[in-house]
């Protein structure tokens, strides 16, 4: 009885740390090709799950509203690049940090006046019936965001491998001046990486919507687990957000049993400040060596 | 030309003050935004029907002038700090008569200090945490201008307990938000079991923040611990993460908990996992009487729902209106000191949608705080939710409303 307990704990802790991990993923993409990050990666997430919300109320089919959700989130994270990040790159400065959090912040408001701030309830046929896999209870909704987290991070780490476009995007994310010394745009990959980066986080507000409920403030606590996780995993370690992800979700969950629910969030703060102060370059990350 | 305008500017200046001193300023104030704002926009629109009617009847008897109702609205967006701001503005206003509203314990006790201070009459609705009665008799004040006109917490509480107690139950879990209602209400909950002879035994006390949506840890600790019922304090969309999370965990125990359960973003986001679901309401959006009847279908019709999102709030921010237009009437003038007098004598009785009002309030007592609360425990009925709406649970008190407004 007492393992059981701490199985089902640690598993529905880890199904939604699945969700921390796709989110740390989207700060990954564009990291790698550009080391710049989008610090309102929570506002896309947000804005994408309301605007998939929209569609499903105009009647459209949930097999239409998720690709039609993730577009919408390619096109946010376009604009990201093209309006805060592009020129500070070419500068090489570092206004993106400002201009992204800024970006996000207009998002949030734009939220609250077109969608209102209440939150509300996101319709799904994912029956939420729960069901019995050894005595543990999982719900049908839970086992679909790890299967979507896994496909699309499975998706575009393929696309990263096998395709033309993809090995560019390696190519930049090793080394970007020699990338385009071989004739690849490294402009253009970066604007690959924030279409890529949005489309995840459009993907992590679907999935994680029918749970949470949709609302301007979805995201605000969402996105700091990420970035935790996407810290503590290291933010060129791929996979290993998933692995970093799992074990954020699942150490809360036990926190908030044995310690009570008001530590809650401790454990990512705790293993955030232990990252930065033991393995700054993060669990699974690789030392970068600067050449001079 | 300048001259003109400037005369035409003053002109409009003075008539804009002749106005005002012809109307009976009352103030609304509550959360319209957020997720409080199911109970703050329905009591505003219930309020604002009543008023609607007064006005078209050509206003309040206010000696020998009819005067009609100005309204100001606030939206506090269930916040401390933007409630006491609100709260500041509207004590500094000199022909306020009075406020209404205030859906979150934790702004009445953030603001109605300010209130207080002036002598400013506020009717407390629907904000029902005992606290922010209690704040004065703790404080031993000996003249109060803040009366509340909602079945407070501690009638809450006992009528929670009393139906755990009356299912045969022993073993409940306390489940509550960490805000200052659910923190109160837990307390209430305490309290009364051990007033109703300690039959139950806590077997979990459980919190849970704003913003929270798994609550897997804190229902395995109600389910190890073996309990019967979930008694729960909190409010609509972390009821509803709470209701969704017993179907995950196949933990089959009554919820049963504060009139918050009555919000329709629990009944909504909890879906049909919430059908069940067992609280005290003041009033239910049932046609049970010619009065409720005509009520629930002019507010369908003036905001055009056909369910109305908080139906006690909206029922208690139309009876406050009443009971506040009464106290104008029997004090002859719109001063808020005078209003405040007759509310604490109110002769005449006001026919309300949820009761008759015979003396709802009387002279402060800072040793009983009920002085200043309207509502008693037999104007209180258990309501339960059925397929997206709130029921009576128990017939008996359908059919004892029906008769007692036959009467």
């Amino acid at each position: 009885m007492y393992t059981l307990l701490i199985v089902q704990l640690a598993v529905s802790g880890a199904l939604m740390g699945m969700v921390y991990a796709l989110i740390a993923y989207g700060f990954q993409l564009t990291f790698a090709t550009s080391k710049s990050i989008n610090f309102g990666q929570g506002e896309l997430v947000m804005l994408s799950a309301l605007f998939s919300l929209t569609l499903i109320d105009s009647g459209l089919p949930y097999w239409l509203v998720v690709p039609g959700g993730m577009l919408f989130g390619v096109i946010l994270g376009l604009f990201v690049e093209r309006a805060a990040v592009r020129l500070s790159l070419e500068q090489k400065g570092e206004g993106w940090i400002l201009l992204t959090i800024i970006l996000g912040l207009l998002g949030f408001s734009a939220a609250e006046n077109i969608w209102g701030r209440d939150d509300r309830p996101f319709p799904t046929p994912i029956p939420s019936d729960p069901l019995h896999f050894f005595g543990i209870d999982v719900t049908p909704l839970e086992l679909s965001v790890a299967i979507g987290v896994l496909t699309v991070m499975g998706l575009v780490e393929l696309f990263k491998r096998k395709t033309l476009l993809g090995k560019a995007f390696e190519a930049v994310s090793a080394d970007r001046d020699a990338a385009q010394l071989m004739g690849i745009s490294a402009t253009r990959t970066i604007q690959l990486s924030y279409g890529l980066s949005g489309l995840v986080a459009a993907m992590a507000g679907i999935l994680v919507a029918p749970i949470t409920t949709v609302g301007p403030t979805m995201a605000s606590v969402l996105i700091l687990k990420a970035f935790s996780v996407a810290v503590v995993a290291g933010l060129d370690s791929g996979f290993g957000v998933v692995l970093i992800g799992l074990f954020l979700g699942a150490l809360e969950s036990l926190t908030s049993f044995y310690l009570g629910s008001g530590w809650r969030e401790a454990p990512g703060l705790v293993l955030l400040i232990l990252a930065l102060a033991v393995r700054p370059n993060g669990v699974f990350g690789k030392a970068s060596i600067r050449k001079v | 030309m300048k001259k003109t305008m400037l005369a035409a500017l003053t002109m409009s200046l003075f008539t804009l003050q002749a106005y005002a001193a012809d109307t009976v300023k009352i103030a609304l104030t509550g959360p319209f935004t957020g997720g409080s704002a199911p109970m703050g926009v329905s009591m505003r629109d219930g309020a604002k029907l009543a008023i609607d009617e007064i006005n078209r009847a050509g206003g309040i008897q206010v000696g020998t002038q009819k005067m009609k109702i100005e309204v100001i609205e606030r939206d506090d967006e269930a916040k401390n700090e933007r409630g006491a701001l609100i709260a500041q503005e509207l004590a500094s206003m000199n022909d306020l008569a009075g406020v209404i509203g205030t859906v979150n314990t934790g702004v009445c006790l953030a603001g109605d200090k300010y209130f207080q201070e002036k002598g400013i009459t506020k009717i407390i609705t629907p904000a029902a945490g005992s606290a922010s009665m209690t704040q004065w008799s703790k404080a031993g004040v000996k003249d109060l201008s803040i009366f509340r006109f909602s079945a407070d917490d501690g009638i809450q509480a006992a009528m929670v307990v009393e139906e755990a107690i009356s299912r045969k139950l022993t073993k409940v879990a306390i489940i509550h938000d960490s805000t200052n209602y659910g923190v109160s209400g837990r307390d209430d909950l305490l309290n009364q079991i051990k007033l109703q002879g300690n039959k139950l035994q806590v077997v979990a006390t459980e919190k849970f923040n704003i913003g929270d949506k798994d609550m897997t840890a804190q229902l395995l600790k109600a389910k190890l611990g073996g309990a019967q019922a979930i008694l729960i304090w909190g409010i609509g969309p972390e009821l509803a993460a709470v209701s969704n999370g017993m179907a995950k965990l196949s933990l089959k125990a009554p919820l049963i908990g504060g009139w918050t359960l009555s919000m329709s973003n629990f009944i909504d986001n909890a879906g049909k996992n919430g059908n069940g679901t067992l609280m005290p309401q003041t009033f239910i959006e049932d046609p049970i009487t010619p009065k409720a009847r005509n009520f629930i279908d002019s507010y369908h019709k003036a905001y055009g729902v056909d369910r109305i999102p908080s139906p006690m709030s909206a029922a208690e921010g139309y009876d406050a209106v009443y009971v506040f237009a009464a106290a104008v009437k029997q004090a002859k003038s719109t001063d808020t000191h005078k209003i405040k007098d007759a509310l604490e004598d109110l002769r005449e009785p006001v026919k309300g949608v949820i009761a008759t009002w015979k003396q709802p309030y009387a002279k402060w007592d800072p040793a009983n705080e009920q002085t200043h609360e309207a509502f008693r425990r037999n104007q209180v009925v258990m309501g339960m939710v059925q397929d997206g709406r709130v029921a009576f649970a128990n017939k008996a008190d359908r059919q004892r409303l029906m008769k007692g407004a036959g009467k």
